[in-house]
């Protein structure tokens, strides 16, 4: 056994267990004794009435005393127990009554059977059927009856018991003698069962410890962990929370990249048409100081001359001396006046070209001045071309020439207004970097390749170069390498790629090997144009 | 330990219910046994009663139709062919029978009332006495042989010697319809053998052979 102390709770539990155990056996076999009673009450009957039906009085017979012996003491031998064994089931009261009437029941029936000795093997099953209930102690009231039975028996009728008149006293315990030699095993077995019983309500008892222990430690733990999970919900609600203000404030972001990319479209535009309104300003200016420095005057004063000399108008052309100059002046001023007119003319018609072009600068960037992302069927070199038309201004006074190299271009599918705000970001960039002082051979060569579903738009530039660590640092949100820049132009175009489902990368050997901004995005080809 | 188990007993009881259900419970079961006791000492009372016995014959009768075998024993039982006490005699006669077959010559007279058909007797207590060995089995109408020879009960045996002198008489069971070693069935025995009988005569344990006898259990024998 195991020495170790034992929980007193565990004890007591373990008590109550085979407590409940012995009880429910107790009530178990007394209600199979029960239904022995009646087995018994009905064989006994049977028996006599097969046995013994009559006693016989000559020719005449009665019912045999047995059949009133079957009737009224089985009736008496099985009613006790079986009322017992339901009103009062598992008490020792009820085992003991039906402990006594199974061996009584021997007794009726051995004599039911006219002495038998098979009959006698009825106590003995008797006896097996008590060890049943697992206490030895009813045993007792049965073995106590067994030898009253014989004793008074063997005392007024020996007959009726040992088969012989004058009986030793010896017989007696030789008959009793058997009872005990099988009380002593079944006695022995009751004890051992219950020492088992014991045994096992205490394992139970012990396991029902162990597993209340289980549990209450799997309840603090559920419990802990329903609290862990309710605290990451929270926290992840928070975090969902937090996110949707990023994305929130990453949408605000973009729309003030967007903006500021719209803005930067918007300063192109006026910076371009800044630089037109100058010619048209220069035109203006020379158009009105040749109207103000106009020889238009010097008609009039000579018609007023002529005028005065209109009555001898001859006389006055042909003798006076500024009668005479007056056909070759006249031929001077007109061909002033001539070249007036062509300088006039030519201003006027590099005025109306000025404002043609702003014109077409101002309706280009109304074209692409909206939000939408609406996929439209565009040919790539005209949105390219209208990128490079809001920059022409700036690329011709900073002497940058442009080199176009297009493949044969498809219409494809493609947001065209983020397209445009990517082209002219990065054609701004271009610009300046080809424009720096620093450079010597300005020029940028903007290339288009198309591959199967991918588009490809390279802006390359002659200009500064862009540090290798800052290759990816450019993208990003507020960083800038210009004085006067904000941070917002690549970024907003790498996020604008990134939504048409493509990427916007920077290449560079290094400062002033110049830089390459590949743009490629997935744009499905409609049909292929010249 | 007994008398710890009352203790317990009580202790259980008490927690099983009141102590006055208990207590009345324990009277009842008292009463109860005793009711059961005594029904069955009446049982055993009425088992250990003998039945009558009429004046039976010292000297073999002469009216008697049954002839003795000379050189043997004479044994004359006297049944009733329904008596159930009288199947546990029949074991017994089987055990004499089988003890000193040489030694008796066996009659079993069943008792037939003229009134009755003849097959009234063929009972299986008749088949059991025919398959003994060395056994005469016939029918005694009117138990006209019984009445010669002083028998009253079913089981009742008669033993005379060679010279017709009665050496035995009474029943061969030790109570009614219990088979069984009894001094009756080893005196038998031992007179056959020729030694000294524990008993000359015993009770009769089975049937009426005549109808309801008022006067039972007094053994009377008649001499010539």
């Amino acid at each position: 056994m195991n020495d170790a102390p034992i929980n007193p709770t565990v004890a007591e539990r373990a008590n109550q267990l085979f407590e409940q155990q012995c009880d429910r056996n107790y009530a178990r076999t007394d209600r199979m004794f029960a239904l022995l009673m009646a087995v018994q009450f009905v064989s006994g009957i049977i028996c006599a009435l097969v046995i013994s039906p009559q006693t016989w009085y000559g020719e005449k017979s009665l019912l045999h005393i047995h059949v009133w012996a079957a009737l009224v003491i089985g009736s008496l031998l099985s009613s006790a127990p079986i009322a017992m064994a339901w009103a009062r089931p598992g008490t020792f009261l009820t085992r003991c009554v039906i402990s006594s009437s199974q061996v009584l029941w021997s007794a009726l029936l051995i004599h039911l059977t006219g002495g038998r000795i098979e009959t006698h093997f009825h106590i003995f099953g008797s006896l097996a059927f008590l060890a049943f209930y697992r206490d030895w102690r009813v045993f007792i009231p049965a073995t106590l009856l067994v030898a009253v039975d014989h004793g008074v028996r063997g005392w007024l009728w020996p007959e009726s018991v040992y088969g012989v008149a004058l009986a030793s006293p010896f017989r007696l315990l030789e008959h009793s003698a058997w009872v005990v030699f099988e009380d002593i095993f079944l006695i022995w077995m009751c004890v051992q069962s219950t020492r088992e019983m014991r045994q096992i309500a205490g394992e139970r008892a012990l396991l029902e410890f162990t597993k209340a222990g289980v549990e209450d430690e799997v309840r603090s733990r559920t419990a802990e962990l329903a609290e862990q999970a309710t605290s990451l919900r929270r926290e992840v609600s928070e975090r969902k929370q937090a996110q949707a203000e990023r994305e929130k404030l990453v949408q605000e972001i973009m729309e003030v990249s967007r903006r500021a990319g719209m803005a930067e479209i918007a300063t192109g535009v006026l910076h371009n048409v800044g630089n037109v309104l100058n010619s048209v300003n220069t035109s203006a200016s020379i158009i009105s100081e040749r109207v103000r420095s106009s020889k238009l005057p010097a008609v009039g004063r000579v018609a007023g001359l002529l005028n005065e000399h209109s009555g001898n108008l001859s006389k006055f052309l042909t003798e006076d001396d500024r009668g005479r100059r007056v056909p070759e002046y006249l031929t001077m001023l007109a061909d002033t006046l001539r070249d007036e007119q062509e300088l006039v003319a030519n201003e006027l018609e590099s005025l109306g070209k000025n404002i043609e072009h702003i014109k077409s600068v101002v309706s280009t960037q109304q074209v692409y001045a909206g939000n939408s992302c609406v996929m439209e069927h565009v040919c790539l070199s005209e949105v390219l071309e209208d990128a490079l038309r809001l920059s022409s201004a700036s690329f011709e006074r900073h002497g940058i020439s442009i080199i176009r190299d297009y493949e044969k271009l498809p219409l494809v599918d493609i947001d065209r207004h983020k397209l445009m705000q990517i082209l002219v970001n990065v054609l701004h960039n271009a610009k300046q970097a080809a424009g720096h002082p620093s450079v010597k051979v300005r020029q940028v060569t903007v290339r288009i390749r198309v591959k199967d579903d991918r588009v490809r738009i390279e802006v390359i530039d002659s200009g500064i170069g862009i540090e290798k660590e800052n290759l990816t640092r450019i993208f990003a949100h507020g960083f800038t390498s210009k004085k006067d820049g904000h941070g917002f132009g690549l970024h907003a175009s790498a996020l604008a790629a990134k939504e048409m489902g493509g990427s916007l990368t920077a290449h560079s050997e290094g400062p002033g090997t110049g830089a390459a901004f590949m743009l490629e995005v997935q744009a499905r080809p409609m049909e292929v144009v010249a | 330990m007994f008398a710890m188990s009352v203790f317990d007993l009580i202790d259980r009881q008490r927690a099983h219910g009141s102590d006055r259900k208990t207590r009345a419970l324990a009277c009842l079961s008292v009463v109860w046994l005793t009711m059961v006791i005594a029904a069955m000492t009446v049982l055993t009372n009425y088992g250990s009663s003998p039945g009558p016995v009429g004046d039976v014959e010292r000297i073999w009768p002469a009216e008697s139709e049954i002839t003795r075998k000379s050189g043997k024993l004479s044994l004359l039982l006297f049944a009733h062919p329904k008596c159930p006490c009288t199947r546990a005699t029949m074991v017994e006669l089987a055990i004499v029978m089988r003890h000193c077959r040489e030694q008796i010559d066996c009659h079993v007279l069943f008792m037939r009332p003229s009134s009755m058909p003849a097959d009234w007797a063929q009972t299986d207590i008749w088949n059991s006495a025919s398959e003994i060995p060395g056994v005469n089995v016939a029918v005694d109408v009117d138990g006209k042989e019984a009445k010669r020879f002083g028998a009253a009960t079913s089981g009742a045996v008669v033993l005379y010697d060679q010279g017709g002198q009665l050496l035995f008489h009474g029943g061969i069971t030790a109570s009614r319809g219990h088979s069984g070693s009894n001094l009756a069935r080893d005196s038998v025995i031992a007179l056959a053998r020729n030694e000294r009988p524990s008993l000359s005569e015993a009770q009769v344990f089975g049937c009426e052979l005549f109808g309801k006898c008022p006067t039972v259990a007094t053994n009377r024998v008649r001499s010539r």
